[in-house]
């Protein structure tokens, strides 16, 4: 990463996104949210609340869940990020995924890109989550459309199916 | 007598090739694709069988279509795909050349007249487009019922966060700031802020009296019983404000062109009332003026009617700079300056007999619609109509009225008036049945209304319900009395108290009274080059199912597979009226007529000799395509007309307000901690009686979903208004419930059919909203044994009502003897 | 979002020194951001008054952990997710892993940090009352050096703290001496996740025969600063816990907060709800404070004796005396929790010869002849565990019997299956199940229930 002196203006910024090296001029406090979708067109990833709370803007980072409405993206300089259009490889959909169609685990859709990286999170972690792990696993993901019942559903079905193996 | 009637046909004749003329230059781009892979039929979730099974309770064969393939299973979501995979396009998501952002400068005041602007220091405002009042060509009004809300205030502003000037900027960043730098001044006016403060009418703020509207609905000789009745019980009950909170904020793009006209595209419900709010805005004739509907991210009522003030917002900048627009709100704007839950206050005064009966009520229900008329007189009327709840009344008289308070519009939220007059009569039920000396399961079962009975507005039941036996169902289903029992013991020496409660309702589905006759909703079902089938209307999908139940209806109707069909993106310029996006009215009346167009379709393939009366899918498709080949177009219309049965005096407010009601009966189990004073609820039985279940896993998640809203409603969200402004406007001080907060809620079908709804369906989006807050607060009542009136209640009022109650009960828990 | 990306500077330096150095160049002009849970909230919403920030995050002199002899130094740096994962933290500091797992979701606890809670001194953070329980020290550190505070006067008032404009909290110090104490907190919120606390409280009590020899309570949200119950604290060391002294208690605590209305909660609420706090604590403390002190005397006596007694001693709780010997490498064990963790610890890595010699030390169920080889402790506690099975019907043992058959003859051993509380019928329908199972599932699952067993067992030895 190379940094100008004079810091508030632009600077070079390189992480990889599903897999892809990509690297963009930025200021160093843009939003990891909004350099995703807006330099990177990388829409997937949702602004619901701007303060880390309603999760839809979740993504990973070196294998952790974050919020990205609250990375200053400099900080995400050299890093691995997943976000949820790394998810279906060559147009084939994931378990958890797919789950998520079958149960009903998404409605509107705004907060289900971020509700299936905290799930892929949750799994591989604990592969066959108790539904108190996966109540605590997602309880930083706000949904108004299902009640969170029909995405249980969908992540216990995923782990049934293997969804991490 | 009651007697079952068919429905006349409800299409026009179909006319092949006659479809409205298309404006040049546009073009057909559906969204929704046909689904690629084969269906999924085989259930494999627990849940899923669960709700399978719960479906098998059929009771009018004649309604259901035999060996139905589609409707009743759980297919695929139609356009799932795109949201699994980050794909789908909600309308921040889209971004057109040289497009700027917009942004609102709002009123910080209740109520004054503007004297002046000031345009701050440090911002370049010679790169900023400014909108004013003066820039808009055609009325000054984001036309609804009536006109009296402006789009931007002139002169006068009437609430806090009341939109005055509108910015534009090519650089988003930079619009917070200026929006700040514009200072206003103001001469305040007294301003009013709740329901009392209105009708003692010491301030006039809207019209006359600040009444934006009344209703009376009377039924029978109410005023003789008073001196005979047994027992007069009267109460008040109270509810707040609501925010409808879907994750994705409001949000439009517009963009201005001196030939094509203005086009908006957004997160919304209803394209035609943007369309209609636009044409009077700017003066514009229908054909130019275009509304899209992106996919959008929840809505629940919250955008019905205020996305045409956004996108008045959009358009009204694109018109002045020439250049696309887009505005998108972030959480606090949109949780400050769009609508709420009508807060509402309702008073109960009932004659009722020694054993139980209801002889006679007065109900006087008010709601708060805030600064301007917006859509008040309609949740107004449904709140008065649904008052009595599911019970007979031999008479009855209902005062009800929407009053003007300062604050930003009050507007629609899943359940309309409904869960705010049926959480006072449910919670009265309750009261009465123990100052009479009966449970609250047997007040019920006493007064429920029957087959042959009629409701309030006169309307007959004639169908055959037994709530007697969903109550039952309810009971058993929830164990309710053995809990009951054991809590009542427990509750003795634990610190947490436990309760059970109980919520018995019905919600009507459609639009009341003649309201769907002068809706006259059009639908289109037309054929594509490809022979699949395309679904024309302007029904919107925001996660409820519309898109993948109107496909199956389409596809059972025709027999034909599921992949064949697909629905066009809501688009004013390609799709015909079906009528808003609300009132739970999409599957039962759209569905209905789209069946119809599907029907129209195959007519006109067999009359043209190109389809056998037999056919298989692929001989259907290939009838299209030789259609489409031979004339260019293959399109079938459907109109609504009102059935014969649904008679409705809008004067005197009686008759049948709806096409059909869905029934339910709902059980809360709670526990309160008198450690922190705080509710839970720890499990939920919703059973509903929805006429014929299309969609096993949509259906369920319909209920899942309203359940989980009205239980925020009864104990986490609470807006703080201070001078008639929210005060809690972030995810983080309004508080919804997160996924470790709700109990199992366990949702249970009957099916009775629905002679008006497509393949027996009735409409259920907004039912599953009105049952939770009563049972819950019944469930506290029967813990604590301390009555609540209001909602939201949160620990802190607990805490209010124990500490004036002290009890050798609460002693106990406090510290031990 | 609300602010302005290009009037903002945030530089990240490599290294602690670096940002030291930056920080003495000019003090108070750089804002240090960790997980930036806080102080990117404020930037979104356009209310953050600093322009030049300073990324801390990551640093790796400030997210190490160390463990020694008698203390623990928590970076700074650490999130509350590295907080819930330490091992040591878990069995002898469980009040900040607790308190971690409640704020914000899985996300935040991914980036927030313990310093940033310390530094950002919202009186509702989640971390800071246990940090005042445990008595922590601060390492502060700067250009000019490194310096060690108590925390109980590191807030001065609302959202002021001793940290000196070129300073940073460098690690958080706590001492190895809490493991006795029966530790309590709870967290009242508005919902059960992703809530700012209403009163939040940590508590630590520690009884001597039935007297209250230590006890430290502290709560945040009741006061500008998180406090120390200090007078409260007075009423009730050296007493024995009785209802009298818990109304005492109630009152002194009421008393001592200085509560407030504002926009999530009332100041009576929080009054009341703080007392009723305390009063639970010292419930609590009064019956499982009891148990602690037998435990402290049972494990201090068995951590004194030679390694080959020590190992007789403990074989009876689970039949393996490869388990056994693992139990005495750990030793000093100093409490229940760490007893447990460390059967748990040892018996997972067993290989499977020794599992299986401890599913031999067991009776079958319904059996009453315990293989000769058993201790005659764990005679004595099987028969116990297995007090409802021998009450059952005659059919319901014939079939056990047969059952029990059945099972050795497919897996070669007999059934193992926690008894404790399980009626005959139960245990019939658990081993009909169980018949079903594959050979390596069904290992796991004898597995697990040898390990609960285990535990009872281990409890029980505790208490005698």
């Amino acid at each position: 990463m190379s940094q100008s002196p004079k810091s508030r203006e632009k600077c070079e910024i390189s992480f990889t996104v599903n897999g892809k090296l990509e690297t963009v001029h930025v200021h160093a406090m843009e939003r990891l949210l909004d350099v995703l979708r807006h330099e990177l067109g990388l829409t997937g990833t949702k602004e619901g609340c701007g303060e880390g709370e309603c999760g839809s803007c979740s993504v990973l980072i070196d294998g952790m869940l974050v919020n990205s409405c609250l990375i200053p993206v400099l900080q995400a300089n050299g890093t691995k990020i997943v976000t949820i259009e790394g998810l279906a490889a060559d147009g084939r959909l994931q378990i958890l995924q797919q789950a998520f169609l079958d149960c009903g685990g998404a409605q509107c859709g705004i907060c289900t890109p971020g509700m299936i990286l905290a799930s892929l999170h949750l799994l591989e972690k604990k592969p066959q989550p108790t539904l108190e792990e996966i109540r605590e696993g997602l309880s930083g993901n706000l949904c108004r459309c299902t009640g969170y019942m029909q995405i249980f559903d969908a992540v216990a079905e995923a782990a049934r199916r293997g969804a991490t193996a | 007598m009651f007697s079952r009637q068919q429905s006349r046909p409800l299409q026009r004749p179909v006319e092949a090739g006659l479809a409205p003329p298309r404006p040049s230059g546009s073009r057909v781009a559906p969204i929704y694709l046909p689904h690629q892979s084969p269906p999924r039929f085989r259930i494999v979730c627990h849940t899923l069988l669960q709700a399978a099974k719960s479906c098998k309770r059929l009771h009018d064969s004649s309604i259901r279509m035999k060996n139905a393939r589609i409707v009743g299973t759980s297919v695929p979501r139609m356009e799932g795909r795109g949201k699994v995979t980050g794909q789908a396009r909600y309308v921040d998501d889209m971004v057109l050349p040289g497009m700027l952002y917009g942004a609102t400068v709002r009123s910080r005041i209740p109520r004054g007249k503007i004297k002046k602007f000031t345009f701050g220091p440090g911002i370049e405002w010679n790169e900023f487009i400014i909108v004013t009042p003066r820039d808009i060509p055609g009325k000054n009004c984001i036309a609804l019922i009536e006109d009296d809300q402006p789009c931007l205030a002139d002169g006068i502003v009437n609430h806090p966060e009341e939109p005055l000037l509108l910015l534009a900027h090519p650089d988003r960043h930079l619009l917070p700031k200026a929006v700040e730098a514009v200072t206003v001044e103001y001469e305040p006016l007294p301003a009013i802020f709740d329901m009392k403060e209105s009708e003692a009418l010491q301030q006039i703020i809207w019209g006359t009296d600040n009444t934006f509207k009344t209703y009376l609905i009377e039924k029978g000789n109410i005023d003789s019983v008073w001196q005979t009745a047994d027992h007069i019980v009267e109460a008040k009950y109270t509810t707040g404000a609501q925010e409808q909170l879907y994750i994705e904020n409001n949000g439009m793009i517009a963009t201005f062109d001196l030939q094509q006209g203005l086009t908006v595209w957004g997160s919304l419900q209803c394209p035609y009332y943007i369309h209609k709010a636009l044409m009077k805005l700017f003066g514009l004739p229908a054909d130019r003026v275009r509304v899209v509907q992106m996919e959008t991210g929840g809505a629940f009522g919250g955008k019905e009617e205020y996305p045409s003030m956004i996108a008045a917002h959009a358009a009204l900048l694109a018109m002045k700079s020439g250049k696309p627009v887009k505005i998108i709100y972030d959480r606090m704007e949109d949780m400050a300056a769009t609508t709420k839950r009508h807060p509402s206050h309702t008073r109960h005064r009932t004659a009722v007999s020694k054993d139980g009966k209801l002889l006679a009520g007065e109900i006087d229900f008010t709601i708060d619609g805030g600064a301007y008329k917006t859509l008040s007189p309609v949740v107004l009327s449904r709140g008065a109509i649904h008052a009595g709840g599911a019970y007979y009344w031999p008479s009855i008289r209902i005062r009800a009225k929407a009053v003007a308070t300062n604050a930003p519009p009050h507007g629609a939220f899943r359940g309309f008036g409904a869960p705010q007059s049926l959480f006072a009569i449910e919670r009265h039920m309750d009261r009465i049945a123990q100052i009479v000396g009966l449970s609250p399961v047997e007040i019920r079962r006493r007064n429920f209304l029957k087959p042959g009975q009629t409701t309030t507005t006169g309307q007959t039941v004639n169908e055959e319900i037994d709530l007697g036996k969903l109550l039952d169902r309810a009971l058993e289903l929830s164990d309710y009395h053995a809990k009951k029992k054991i809590f009542a013991q427990d509750n003795e020496q634990s610190p947490r108290k436990k309760g059970m409660g109980i919520a018995a309702f019905l919600h009507g589905a459609g639009f009341t009274g003649s309201g769907e006759r002068f809706l006259g909703s059009v639908v289109g079902v037309e054929a594509c080059d490809d022979g699949n089938l395309r679904i024309l209307v302007s029904s919107t999908e925001f996660g409820q199912g519309t898109n993948t139940v109107l496909c199956q209806i389409v596809a059972e109707a025709l027999g034909i597979h599921y992949e064949d069909v697909s629905i066009a993106q809501p688009d004013t310029h390609e799709v015909p009226n079906s009528g808003p996006t609300v009132a739970s009215r999409t599957v039962m009346v759209v569905g209905k007529l789209v069946q119809s167009a599907a029907v129209g379709i195959r007519n006109t393939l067999t009359a043209s000799g190109m389809l056998k009366d037999s056919y298989s899918p692929e001989e259907f498709r290939a009838a299209c395509r030789a259609y489409v080949a031979a004339h260019g177009k293959l399109r079938s219309v459907a109109q609504y007309e009102q059935p014969d049965d649904i008679v409705w005096d809008e004067d005197k407010y009686r008759g049948s307000a709806y096409a059909a009601f869905a029934w339910a009966v709902y059980v809360a189990e709670v526990t309160v901690d008198l450690t922190t004073y705080s509710a839970t609820v720890n499990d939920f039985v919703a059973l509903q009686e929805i006429g014929r279940v299309l969609h096993p896993v949509l259906a369920k998640g319909q209920i899942i979903g309203g359940v989980a809203q009205g239980i925020g409603f009864a104990l986490y969200e609470k807006v703080i208004w201070e001078n008639g402004r929210m005060q809690n406007g972030q995810m983080t001080n309004y508080i919804m419930p997160t996924s470790a907060d709700l109990p199992p809620i366990r949702v249970y079908f009957e099916e009775l059919g629905n002679v008006h709804g497509a393949f027996g369906a009735k409409g259920i989006g907004e039912l599953p909203m009105d049952g939770p807050a009563p049972a819950i607060v019944n469930a506290i009542e029967d813990a604590l044994h301390i009555s609540f009136d209001c909602i939201p209640l949160l620990p802190e009022d607990i805490f209010a009502a124990l500490s004036e109650n002290e009890s050798p009960q609460t002693a106990i828990a406090r510290a031990p003897e | 979002m609300r602010a302005l990306p290009t009037e903002y500077e945030l530089v990240a330096p490599r290294t602690l020194p670096d940002v030291l150095s930056l920080l003495a160049h000019e003090p108070g002009a750089w804002l240090p951001i960790a997980g930036g849970t806080d102080v990117m909230v404020q930037y979104s919403a356009g209310k953050l008054a600093a322009r030049k920030l300073v990324s801390i995050w990551n640093l790796p002199e400030l997210r190490s952990l160390e463990v020694m002899a008698d203390e623990i130094q928590i970076g700074a740096g650490c999130t509350y997710t590295d907080l819930r994962a330490h091992e040591v933290i878990l069995r002898e500091l469980s009040l900040l892993s607790s308190s971690a797992s409640w704020t914000g979701g899985i996300a935040n606890q991914n980036r927030g940090t313990i310093g940033g809670n310390i530094v950002n001194a919202s009186p509702a953070a989640d971390s800071l009352p246990a940090l005042m329980v445990y008595g922590a020290e601060l390492l502060l550190v700067s250009a000019r050096g490194e310096r060690r505070v108590p925390y109980a006067s590191f807030h001065i008032s609302y959202r002021k703290t001793q940290l000196a404009p070129d300073e940073l909290i460098r690690a958080i110090c706590l001492k190895r001496q809490f493991s006795g104490y029966y530790a309590h907190a709870r967290k009242v919120g508005a919902r059960n996740a992703q809530a700012i606390s209403k009163v939040c409280h940590a508590a630590l009590g520690l009884l001597t025969d039935g007297v209250v020899d230590d006890i430290r309570l502290a709560m945040g949200s009741v006061a500008p600063v998180p406090i120390r119950l200090s007078e409260t604290e007075r009423i009730i060391r050296g007493r024995s816990i009785d209802p009298q002294l818990i109304r005492l208690a109630r009152a002194a605590a009421a008393a001592e907060i200085r509560p407030i209305d504002d926009i999530r909660s009332t100041s009576r609420y929080r009054a009341a709800v703080a007392a009723n706090l305390v009063g639970e604590f010292l419930e609590q403390l009064s019956v499982h404070g009891a148990r602690s002190e037998n435990s402290q005397k049972v494990l201090a006596r068995w951590n004194g004796l030679q390694s080959d007694k020590a190992a007789e001693e403990i074989l009876p709780c689970c039949g393996s005396k490869a388990w056994a010997r693992g139990m005495t490498t750990r030793r000093p064990v100093l409490n229940e929790e760490a007893l447990l963790a460390a059967c748990d610890e040892v018996w997972r890595n067993l290989p499977e010869s020794d599992w299986l010699e401890a599913y031999r030390s067991h009776p079958r169920i319904g059996d009453s002849h315990t293989p000769a080889s058993a201790p005659v402790q764990s005679a004595a506690w099987s028969s116990a565990e297995q007090q409802k099975v021998r009450a059952a019907g005659e059919d319901v043992k014939a079939a056990l019997a047969a059952g029990n058959r059945e099972y050795e003859q497919k897996f070669n051993r007999i059934f193992i299956v926690c008894a404790t509380g399980k009626s005959a019928p139960q245990i019939l329908a658990i081993l009909r199940r169980r018949l079903q199972n594959d050979e390596k599932t069904e290992l796991h699952e004898a597995a697990e229930q040898q390990r609960q067993i285990a535990h009872l067992r281990l409890k029980k030895w505790l208490s005698s």
